[in-house]
């Protein structure tokens, strides 16, 4: 994406370079180059801009998902080994397998 | 040049756009939502505001006498408009002060709606021509082979000319020709009445046609 950014600001500075000496110099070839090349390059080098940081911003949406989807799997296996443990239980308390006893409300 | 807010508005946008793309190209910065948003400026709104003022001062530009004789073929035709001891049509116009540096554009543009659009489009048509056919002559041998590819309307001269001012009235002919002037069966710049806007264009279409018949009824 930095080399396509770095052609796009090239481009612009041609079309700019283009669109200045028109002005400087206003004759035929140079206005008629100004108003089709210049504005060319220049709409070229704006679509390519637009394009890296699409591109860029899908990437970076793509890791920020990547990144909460790791998270969110280390949670799940987190809780999935507390209630293993949980389960298993340390010796002499409630044996595996019973219910848990709850107290009746007086 | 400096003189028109568009041409220094457009200069001053094109100015910091280079300076924020050389900066980006040089320091090469990562590409952060900082950096993003000068790109932003740089390539996309400075240039837009580049291309929209320089489109308008480019079309200041285009209706300049100074313009349209930058051909070389077209030289003698900005001469003679800016001569100010010139009495051609073109020249007496020339020095009106409505007309001023404009005055070409303002006698050859097409009038009604499209008018600006077409008169462009007809410009076109005189760079294919001048590229393709006569950037090679010389003024010389370019002049007799200059024309105006339709007559002169006189829907042009009565844009200014409203045929209804008393002084216009006055005259004769014009009074007995109103309905042809009007109608454009009879030309403003026909030979009896106001002649050709450009006398030594004439001139030169007349030597080459009588250089023509010589030749043609020279013995070989």
């Amino acid at each position: 994406m930095t080399r396509l950014l770095q052609i796009s600001a090239v481009l612009t500075l041609l079309g700019l370079v283009l669109m200045v000496w028109s002005m400087i110099a206003p004759t035929p070839m140079p206005v008629i180059l100004a108003m089709s090349v210049g504005q060319l390059v220049g709409t070229l080098a704006f679509g390519m801009f637009g394009y890296a940081v699409l591109v860029d911003q899908l990437r970076k949406q793509r890791a920020k998902g990547a990144v909460a989807a790791a998270a969110a799997a280390a949670a799940v296996t987190s809780i999935a080994q507390a209630a293993g443990e949980a389960a298993a239980g340390p010796a002499g308390s409630t044996p595996a397998g019973s219910a848990p006893t709850v107290e009746a409300p007086p | 040049m400096l003189s028109d807010p568009f041409t220094v508005f457009a200069i001053g946008c094109a100015a910091v756009a280079a300076v924020l793309l050389i900066w980006y190209l040089a320091v090469k910065p990562a590409l952060s939502r900082a950096t993003k948003l000068v790109l932003l400026f740089a390539i996309g709104i400075l240039p837009i505001g580049t291309a929209a003022n320089g489109n308008v001062a480019g079309y200041h530009a285009t209706k300049t006498r100074e313009f349209c004789s930058s051909c070389h073929v077209m030289t003698p035709f900005g001469d003679d408009s800016s001569n100010p001891s010139s009495t051609s049509l073109a020249a007496r116009h020339g020095r009106n002060e409505a007309f001023g540096d404009e005055n070409c554009y303002t006698c050859h543009a097409d009038y009604g709606m499209f008018g600006t659009i077409t008169t462009k489009l007809g410009g076109m048509r005189h760079v294919y021509e001048y590229t393709l056919h006569f950037h090679q002559l010389t003024v010389e041998q370019a002049l007799p082979r200059i024309h105006i590819r339709t007559p002169f309307p006189n829907a042009t001269c009565i844009r200014c000319h409203s045929t209804e001012a008393p002084g216009w009235r006055r005259v004769g002919d014009h009074r007995s020709l109103l309905d042809r002037i009007r109608a454009g069966t009879v030309s403003c710049a026909s030979d009896g009445c106001h002649g050709p806007a450009h006398p030594f264009a004439q001139v030169a279409h007349i030597r080459a046609e009588q250089a023509a018949a010589a030749a043609e009824g020279a013995p070989r």
